[in-house]
């Protein structure tokens, strides 16, 4: 069963298309990695689905709610994290969480729960404009996490964390969907790490969806269109390659 | 919910010192006033509020609306710096929820120091003039009043604030707005319609019609502004 459907989901800004005639089916339960290179409208599809942006035509349905009819219900499910930690400040990290968690009407306990997660206990009581870069990573995390919601969407959560934060996040995000019953939707550029944690993968580019299904999927598709295949990178890098040649040369 | 969520968000900002000190400098505007020139004001036959007011509200009111500009860009202000209005707005809460929390807060802190202002009043009342018992009732009536007129340029300042993601232009925006209020005929009804000069009105010596007017036309903008703020909410929404 998918909990996240789009149908020719499509943005346009002016003339130019961020996302064109988008169909993801994000199965419940599972961590959907989302791919592609930058400016793919990776961050443009999950602002879409989070009702950031209106979408130009196309619609979706999040949990069997239909989008803009349930977008409040639809926001109560989902827990998220785009593009760069979004944060008060003049606040703590602890009372940044304790502002959303009063919104989304938690116990008090849920604040904790969500530092701890993320392993920002220590640093609860510094303001938010004090923490280093992967911190505020780390807190725009225990935003999207707090009350354990049954939809995650993480847009490249590991940006700029070091290489230990990145394998704990990643472990982390691994993790949930067995945790907390939840389904994670989680956009990266680099393969290398989305073929850590994901159980399926779409794969963007141009705002075309080139590729759906799990990783083994992947490599078959890969044969059969006479992608290398021995390295994951590789398949995904010849799959954009070719598709951009395909449009003309445009990288 | 939302006025103790916006309440809690203007937490260090310097938003409450800010509104006090600025309600205490207008609060003493009056009493310096007197202290320096009474004798120019106690000789009249208007009742003392009526005097304090024509000597002061100018003055009063213009700090008044100062501080309801630059604190409306400050409430706006800590949305947009770490981009935390992207995170309220994934949020099951409507944008305008937050806006009308902040109108919320505002209005709180103009109650605030306009009952400071009013004390600083009946304060001169009763050192320089003699105060009787239906002193109390004109002080109420006049700063009620004052209230309710004020409540145009709250959510015209907020309005602005929330349109602009750089405090600076929305504070440009609110100061050219302040002043262009100073230059108008506070006698002319429709110019001081506009939402900052409005609560450059008295309400002594004002005939009951003129007041009536102005405070029906008071609630018309309260209305109109907020209308506009949900509209350009979701007119906002389509272009992102």
């Amino acid at each position: 069963m998918n909990i996240i459907e789009t149908k020719n989901l499509t943005k346009t800004y002016g003339d130019f298309t961020a996302v064109s005639g988008l169909n993801l089916h994000i199965p419940k339960g599972s961590v959907y990695g989302f791919l592609g290179p930058n400016g793919a409208g990776k961050s443009t599809t999950m602002k879409m689905l989070l009702g950031l942006t209106k979408p130009t035509s196309g619609s979706f349905v999040i949990d069997g709610k239909k989008y803009p009819e349930n977008r409040v219900q639809i926001l109560k499910e989902v827990g998220s994290f785009i593009e760069a930690p979004a944060f008060y400040g003049n606040l703590t990290g602890e009372e940044n969480l304790d502002i959303v968690r009063k919104i989304l009407g938690l116990p008090k306990s849920a604040v904790s729960e969500a530092l701890e997660l993320v392993g920002l206990t220590q640093y609860k009581g510094r303001l938010a404009k004090k923490y280093s870069l992967g911190m505020k990573q780390r807190l725009g995390l225990a935003s999207a996490l707090i009350g354990k919601p049954p939809i995650l969407i993480l847009d490249e959560p590991t940006n700029g964390l070091d290489p230990v934060g990145i394998h704990e996040i990643r472990t982390l995000i691994r993790s949930l969907p067995q945790k907390f019953d939840c389904t994670v939707f989680v956009s990266s550029h680099l393969l290398s790490e989305i073929e850590l944690m994901a159980d399926y993968i779409g794969i963007l580019n141009h705002g075309y969806l080139l590729f759906e299904g799990t990783l083994d999927e992947l490599k078959i598709h890969g044969t059969k269109e006479g992608y290398p295949t021995d390295n994951l990178e590789d398949t995904f890098l010849a799959l954009i390659d070719a598709d951009n040649r395909q449009r003309g040369g445009v990288r | 919910m939302s006025f103790g969520l916006e309440f809690k968000k203007v937490k260090r900002t310097g938003f409450m010192l800010a509104f006090l000190s600025g309600g205490v400098l207008a609060a003493i505007v009056p009493i310096l006033n007197m202290l320096v020139r009474s004798e120019n004001y106690v000789g009249f036959d208007d009742s003392p509020v009526q005097i304090l007011m024509n000597a002061n509200w100018q003055m009063m009111s213009m700090l008044n609306i100062l501080l309801v500009v630059a604190s409306a860009c400050l409430v706006y202000h800590i949305e947009y710096t770490d981009n935390a209005i992207q995170r309220m707005c994934t949020l099951p809460i409507k944008e305008s929820k937050i806006f009308f929390g902040k109108v919320a807060l505002m209005a709180v802190m103009c109650l605030v120091i306009l009952l400071m202002e009013a004390a600083a009043l009946a304060f001169c009342s009763y050192y320089w003039f003699e105060l009787s018992t239906d002193i109390w009732m004109e002080v109420i009536k006049s700063f009620a009043y004052a209230l309710l007129l004020i409540f145009p340029a709250v959510l015209c300042s907020l309005v602005i604030a929330s349109a602009c993601r750089n405090m600076w232009v929305s504070l440009g925006v609110g100061v050219v707005c302040v002043f262009i209020a100073t230059m108008i005929p506070t006698k002319n009804f429709i110019l001081s319609l506009f939402p900052f000069a409005l609560p450059f009105q008295i309400l002594s010596g004002t005939t009951e019609n003129i007041l009536r007017n102005y405070m029906i036309a008071a609630v018309i903008e309260i209305l109109i502004l907020g209308i506009v703020e949900v509209l350009f909410l979701k007119v906002r929404r389509s272009f992102e």
